[in-house]
């Protein structure tokens, strides 16, 4: 059984469109997508080097899937427009599906379910252009790596959920593009599954220069995995950047744990009441702030605590995580 | 453009409609009626008639009916297996994998119509041969002599049939092609392919009408309304295949999954 991808090559190896002196692989500008009154994406621009593991995050309806789903051409935008490894989506759109692979939304849904595991793939590697003779090595070294070429032969519905997503991102693989559009890539994936997933996209990413658009809710993996990311709301990126990026827009505002004697919720009805407190929220035995000017305004949080009789046994800053950001950003707490 | 590619997505769509067993053997069924129906006729007239001439003026009438008979047959599997073209995609919810390929909106829609055109010109070949087989084996043992005149279909609905045919069966491929695209689901489609198919017969029994409105046909009438019928079916092809592609549209088929 081969379990290697020591013969793999990216087609950004073979072939590179991408004009000289523009080192991006996607790159959008005023992307715009209106569904009607919605406005689903507004006005979206950034852009993502070659090689990066780009994350967009953002709740249900934000616009995540829309963005991907005009990346990979299947929407028109309203305005605006986007480049795929050189490519326009709007002037060339069978360029950038050639150098795309795409996990869409629930891609463990999109499967031929009457086709056995080998055929959905033989026939997607027939549509997008690998050489007749390539086919089956590829295909062997896919289903190997992803633990399925026991199960070559069953069909495609007879899988269960995660080994379906496996499937589906085997197919995203299958051409060896340039750029992976990836909707929720490790969603219905057991932790071991999802583990080998994000080692292969990072190897991928760190070896082969493929660059990746990821789709997440995951921020734990997305912090983990992503080298940019960004948050997107009501179709409007919030906030873009390095994990390290963000952090440092939030340095005006450090977050800090606070523990004390006294019940949570009774701390928390104090501190939420102060105006250099923006961001509350409580941790187990603790809460979690946002402080702005912390230099000046932890003293009086102090004091005004020891004045109510709390007895506080901890007041240290956090290390700010993903989440933090994230739920921060959501709420509006952060400027663009 | 390449027809390689329309080819993959023909024959992948064959394998998987031939894989369930009733839309296979339903297909052969519905269009075995036609020569069935035939054979019986053309056993009364081998075995019903006394002489030779009696036959062929007994055949003779009959003729102009045979050929829009298995043409109106051959078009209906069309229609059938055309309507779930893209809906079922869209059902199977494998719409957006299959539009995120390289294919073209014309490779695509090709590859469609193959599907359809394939297994029906099939059957519409198989009810043919088997039609003049069957009549010429009936005529033999009814002891009357082997001739052109015996043939059934005639050399007119031949003409008819291996003309007219293809161009209604691309047609009618087309326009459910079209409609397969802007419905929701596969009932829907198949709803529309029944009104459909009762307008796409109208130009397949042009010969029959004139058989009807002249008692025994003029052989030159006969040809001129089978050219009529092909004419027809050449222009209805040309202006379903254009309206299939200007009308195709990613956007509203990925919006209705």
């Amino acid at each position: 059984m081969k379990n290697n991808f020591d013969q793999y090559t990216a087609i950004s190896d073979q072939n590179s469109p991408t004009e000289e002196g523009t080192d991006f692989e996607v790159s959008i500008s005023g992307l715009t997508k209106c569904f009607g009154d919605i406005l689903a994406v507004n006005h979206m621009s950034l852009d993502v080097p070659a090689g990066c593991i780009f994350g967009l995050l953002g709740p249900n309806g934000a616009g995540k899937s829309t963005t991907i789903r005009l990346l990979c051409t299947l929407l028109t935008p309203t305005e605006g427009t986007a480049l795929v490894g050189g490519y326009d989506i709007i002037e060339s759109p069978v360029s950038v599906r050639e150098i795309t692979g795409v996990l869409p939304e629930e891609g463990n849904h999109t499967l031929y379910q009457t086709m056995s595991v080998y055929e959905n793939l033989e026939y997607f590697a027939r549509l997008y252009g690998v050489a007749e003779g390539e086919i089956p090595q590829r295909i062997e070294e896919l289903l190997s790596f992803m633990s399925l070429w026991e199960r070559k032969d069953d069909r495609a519905g007879e899988l269960s959920t995660g080994n379906r997503q496996r499937l589906a991102l085997c197919r995203a693989l299958l051409h060896r593009p340039r750029v992976l559009l990836l909707d929720e890539p490790t969603s219905a994936l057991d932790p071991v599954a999802a583990k080998r997933v994000r080692e292969l996209i990072l190897r991928l990413a760190r070896e082969y220069n493929q660059t990746f658009f990821i789709n997440s809710h995951n921020l734990p993996e997305v912090q983990r995995m992503c080298d940019r990311i960004a948050i997107i709301n009501d179709g409007n990126i919030l906030m873009t950047g390095t994990t390290a990026e963000l952090r440092a827009k939030l340095h005006a505002k450090q977050i800090f744990r606070l523990r004390t004697s006294e019940d949570v919720a009774r701390v928390s009805s104090i501190v939420e009441s102060m105006a250099f407190i923006e961001y509350v929220r409580s941790d187990v035995d603790s809460l979690i702030l946002t402080i702005e000017n912390p230099q000046e305004n932890n003293s009086i949080l102090l004091q005004t605590l020891l004045s109510q009789n709390i007895k506080i046994i901890e007041l240290a800053e956090e290390e700010t995580t993903l989440e933090d950001l994230y739920l921060e950003v959501i709420k509006g707490g952060v400027d663009k | 453009m390449t027809l390689r590619k329309s080819m993959i997505v023909a024959r992948a769509d064959l394998r998987m409609a031939l894989q369930v067993s009733y839309v296979k053997y339903g297909l052969i069924g519905m269009s075995a009626l036609g020569p069935i129906m035939i054979l019986v006729i053309v056993s009364f007239v081998a075995f019903g008639t006394t002489s030779a001439v009696e036959a062929l003026a007994l055949l003779s009438l009959l003729s102009p009916t045979i050929s829009p008979v298995l043409g109106v047959i051959s078009i209906i599997p069309a229609s059938l297996i055309a309507a779930n073209a893209l809906v079922g995609e869209k059902e199977q919810n494998t719409i957006e994998a299959l539009l995120c390929t390289p294919l073209t909106d014309s490779e695509l829609l090709i590859g469609k119509v193959l599907s359809s055109f394939i297994p029906s010109m099939a059957l519409l070949l198989g009810t043919i041969a088997v039609t003049e087989v069957g009549s010429i084996v009936i005529f033999l043992s009814a002891g009357l002599p082997f001739s052109v005149n015996f043939l059934v279909p005639d050399v007119a609905g031949l003409f008819l049939l291996l003309s007219a045919g293809p161009t209604m069966i691309l047609a009618i491929s087309s326009v459910m092609i079209l409609i397969s695209g802007r419905v929701a689901r596969v009932y829907e489609a198949y709803q529309v392919s029944g009104v459909s198919i009762m307008v796409f017969i109208l130009p397949i029994i042009v010969p029959l009408l004139v058989m009807q409105s002249g008692g025994i046909p003029d052989a030159n009438l006969v040809w001129l309304s089978d050219i009529a019928t092909l004419l027809i079916a050449s222009v209805l092809m040309t202006i379903t295949w254009i309206l299939a592609i200007g009308r195709f549209n990613r956007d509203r088929l990925v919006s209705l999954v």
